[in-house]
């Protein structure tokens, strides 16, 4: 009985549609802001009731890792345009651009902590904006280590010649997440700026 | 399809074996990607902690009931925690820890989302699973992943978590301030970042599967109340808990880095730490951002459910369907907006408090619809007093008893009395904890056909019932009135306290009524693990419910329906319709087939359904009135 009944569902897998999945996705990337938000707000609370922000000139390696991540996220929109008029060799070029650039940037990232850390502005520290500096860059570069996981996950797909509708799939996550992270990454290190 | 049946068997075979992978154990029972196992999982996992919860709870029971008696068999389970027979004091703080963390996170969250919004959401929807069934299966094993680390931590010398279920800074920053700081609660930690990993997976899940997958005909309005709860919930969770982690982020870089955040000005012993400028209230501020919220994502799930199981139950309607969706809605926006209530203690701005006040005191609004609306579903209902059925209304009774005490705690002034003091203790399990597990258990009797295919014993089911209903009345609400003579909760022994004394035989009391309730689930768990084996074969509907997970078929298949998926056209509430031949109209019946009992409000505006509906009438008028002559 059961099995019969099991014949007759084959049908289904087939027509698995993308688009909840892209949706759980965009969850995440809520529920990531939201974390972020939690940070920022300590941050806000804390220099409220302590008069004192973190007080830094930050390294000029941030200002270096903002622009290689704007240039990351434009190399990412050239692979998918690349994909979508089917030049799957553009489209390979650009992935492994947007993941080079991701590498540099996170090399930045760790050239930015060394710089605040030869400055005196430990992570152990009695101002407690200066410790969030590095949670904060490090709980976002978590985040660009899962962004590499799409985009190496769209090369492969690129490089295992998937139908054509599974690498737009995987093309239009790697998208969503890398430009979430990137704009994450603005908005924190705006913030940053604005609130020393 | 069919013509699978017409091929040769040779053509068939191989045509099978492409089709799918063979389901071993493995994938079947252990890692599966089906919402069905993956909710019973869920379920199992749930009462075996919960079981383990209550445990500790009688254990410390005993030692606020017998502060000065020995149980040497105390010592033959714990050892070096219990020498001579005597809960140590160390011990004591952990046991309501880990109570209360199993309690709300393990059992009342995950147990309980986890159970019902996997088993219903695509059941009642018309889905064939989750959006993505991979990420479900993650969601368990991260849950499963997280009760074990927590468990290990009673295998360390030093003991579990002892800062209570809220692990306030600075006590639990510092691993040398108590035993519980220790390693325990750095395994609390690891375990609470994988348990809020697995309800963020199953949150999203839910979420996107509720807005994308619906079958043909269910929109929004047409949802059961229950994927209402659920779907809420899940926001809940998706906007709460990103916000304990970032807390929990935050504590773990103090107590492991020598940060400080959430520390200044400490000395331990004659040692003066160096930990300088942070403030352990904004701690306070981003756990009880997440801490509010989740005592709604505790209960509106139990509130779901309960509507469901009453309106079936008393073949009636829902009262008031819309106004309870937009209590759920009231209450989920609230609910992020009041968490300084928890806080009105901490040298908070008195303008403040009065904000967190009366945002507080107006949650009692849509509280309040929603009990009014289970009452006059009740009111004259043709009401079937099964096991479910007694479950939901003992929700609606602590609901009531529980939320009108609310009243008093959510009033700033009155606070600075009652805070940290039994009353709390006696208002939140009421309103929180019984009511919550009530809803539950609710589920599990109503939904237990669903699962497994078999009927549940409903005499035992009546005698769980009232033993747990009658024991939880007499545990919690005597602690009333302890909290209103300022006993504190937490307390080890209330021997060494002059006005707490006469108290002592009141916990006796309180004791031998917590050791009944616990005795009275034996009475479940019996009923609950026998019944997959031997229970009654159940049939496809056995409640005569509108909803679409009674149209599955009762053996599970994985994609739930064979075939095509049926298409909703009506409310899930059409119970005892005047002019229906029977007492339920399925929400697969079309209005076609129910010319007799159609209203003008069903067809929503569409003037062509109402034309026809008139036509009908017309045609139909004369023997109706025949009939009343």
């Amino acid at each position: 009985m059961v099995h019969t009944l099991k014949e007759q569902d084959l049908g289904y897998e087939a027509v698995t549609d993308t688009k909840p999945k892209k949706f759980v996705l965009w969850l995440f990337v809520v529920a990531s802001t939201i974390m972020f938000g939690g940070f920022t707000s300590f941050y806000i609370v804390f220099a409220a009731s302590k008069g004192k922000g973190h007080g830094l000139v930050l390294p000029e390696a941030f200002m270096y890792s903002t622009l290689i991540l704007i240039g990351s996220s434009v190399c990412l929109f050239f692979a998918s345009k690349a994909l979508k008029s089917g030049n799957k060799g553009m489209q390979q070029l650009f992935l492994w651009a947007t993941a080079a650039l991701a590498l540099t940037f996170g090399y930045l990232q760790v050239d930015a902590w060394s710089a605040l850390f030869r400055t005196g502005a430990t992570l152990v520290n009695n101002n407690a904006a200066i410790s969030l500096i590095y949670i904060v860059s490090g709980m976002h570069l978590l985040h660009i280590l899962g962004g590499l996981g799409f985009i190496f996950s769209s090369l492969a797909g690129s490089y295992m010649n998937l139908s054509a509708a599974r690498a737009k799939y995987r093309m239009e996550l790697a998208s969503i997440f890398w430009h979430f992270i990137d704009i994450l990454w603005i908005y924190l290190y705006v913030f940053l700026l604005l609130n020393s | 399809m069919s013509t699978i049946s017409l091929h040769d068997t040779h053509h068939h075979d191989s045509h099978d074996d492409h089709g799918h992978h063979k389901e071993t154990f493995l994938t079947k029972y252990v890692f599966s990607q089906d919402h069905k196992m993956i909710a019973k999982q869920f379920l199992i996992t749930g009462i075996i902690m919960a079981v383990i919860a209550m445990g500790l709870s009688i254990l410390f029971r005993l030692q606020l009931a017998w502060p000065e008696k020995n149980f040497p068999i105390l010592e033959t389970f714990l050892g070096t925690w219990a020498e001579g027979g005597r809960i140590k004091p160390d011990f004591y703080l952990a046991l309501v820890t880990i109570h209360g963390t199993i309690m709300v996170f393990f059992v009342l969250t995950a147990g309980l989302s986890g159970t019902f919004s996997n088993l219903l959401i695509p059941l009642q929807i018309g889905a064939r699973d989750m959006a993505s069934p991979f990420l479900n299966m993650l969601s368990y094993w991260f849950f499963f992943m997280a009760c074990v680390i927590m468990m290990s931590s009673f295998f360390i010398q030093t003991g579990p978590a002892s800062a209570g279920w809220t692990i306030y800074p600075p006590l639990s920053a510092l691993p040398t301030a108590i035993k519980g700081s220790a390693m325990g609660m750095t395994l609390w930690l690891i375990s609470m970042v994988l348990f809020v990993a697995s309800s963020l997976m199953g949150g999203i899940n839910y979420v996107s599967t509720v807005l994308n997958m619906r079958t043909k005909g269910m929109d929004l309005w047409k949802m059961p109340l229950t994927i209402w709860a659920f779907f809420l919930t899940a926001i809940l969770g998706i906007l709460s808990f990103p916000v304990l982690v970032a807390g929990v982020v935050l504590l773990i870089f103090d107590r492991s880095f020598g940060t400080s955040f959430y520390l200044s000005d400490i000395v331990m012993g004659t040692q003066v730490l160096p930990n300088e400028g942070g403030s352990p209230i904004l701690w306070q501020h981003l756990f009880w951002f997440l801490g509010h919220p989740e005592v709604y994502i505790v209960i509106m799930p139990a509130l779901g459910i309960s509507s469901e199981v009453i309106s079936v139950n008393a073949r009636k309607p829902i009262f008031g369907y819309h106004a309870m969706v937009y209590s759920l809605i009231g209450i989920t926006i609230l609910s992020f907006i009041v968490w300084g209530h928890h806080m009105f203690v901490t040298g908070m701005n008195p303008l403040l408090g009065g904000v967190f006040m009366i945002t507080t005191l107006i949650i009692a609004v849509p509280s309040a619809v929603k009990t009014f609306n289970y009452l006059a579903t009740l009111w004259r209902g043709n009401i079937r007093f099964t096991p479910a059925m007694l479950f939901a209304i003992g929700l609606v009774s602590f609901f009531i008893s529980g939320g009108l005490t609310g009243l008093f705690l959510g009033n700033a002034s009155l606070d600075i009395n009652l805070h940290d003091t039994y009353f709390v203790v006696a208002h939140f399990h009421l309103v929180m904890g019984s009511a919550a597990i009530f809803g539950m258990l609710a589920g599990v009797y109503h939904w237990y056909p669903k699962m497994f295919g078999k009927m549940m014993n409903s005499k035992l089911g009546y005698l769980h019932f009232w033993l747990t209903f009658i024991s939880a009345y007499l545990v919690f609400f005597p602690l009333h009135f302890l909290g209103l003579d300022g006993v504190p909760r937490r307390y080890y022994a209330f021997t060494e306290f002059e006005f707490m004394q006469k108290w002592l035989t009141v916990n006796v009391f309180v004791t031998w009524a917590a050791i009944l309730g616990a005795l009275a689930q034996v009475a479940f768990l019996w009923n609950f693990f026998s019944s997959i084996f031997f229970g009654k074969k159940a049939p496809q509907n056995p409640w005569d419910s509108n909803t679409l997970e009674w149209t599955t078929p009762v053996e599970h298949i994985h994609g739930n329906w064979p075939g095509e998926i049926p298409t909703v056209y009506r409310w899930p509430y059409d119970y005892s319709k005047p002019g229906a031949e029977e007492d339920f109209i399925p929400q697969t019946v079309p209005f076609s087939q129910t010319m007799s009992s159609n209203m003008p409000h069903d067809f929503e505006g569409n003037t062509e359904a109402e034309q026809i509906q008139k036509d009908w009438e017309a045609k139909n008028s004369k023997p109706d009135t025949d009939k009343l002559v």
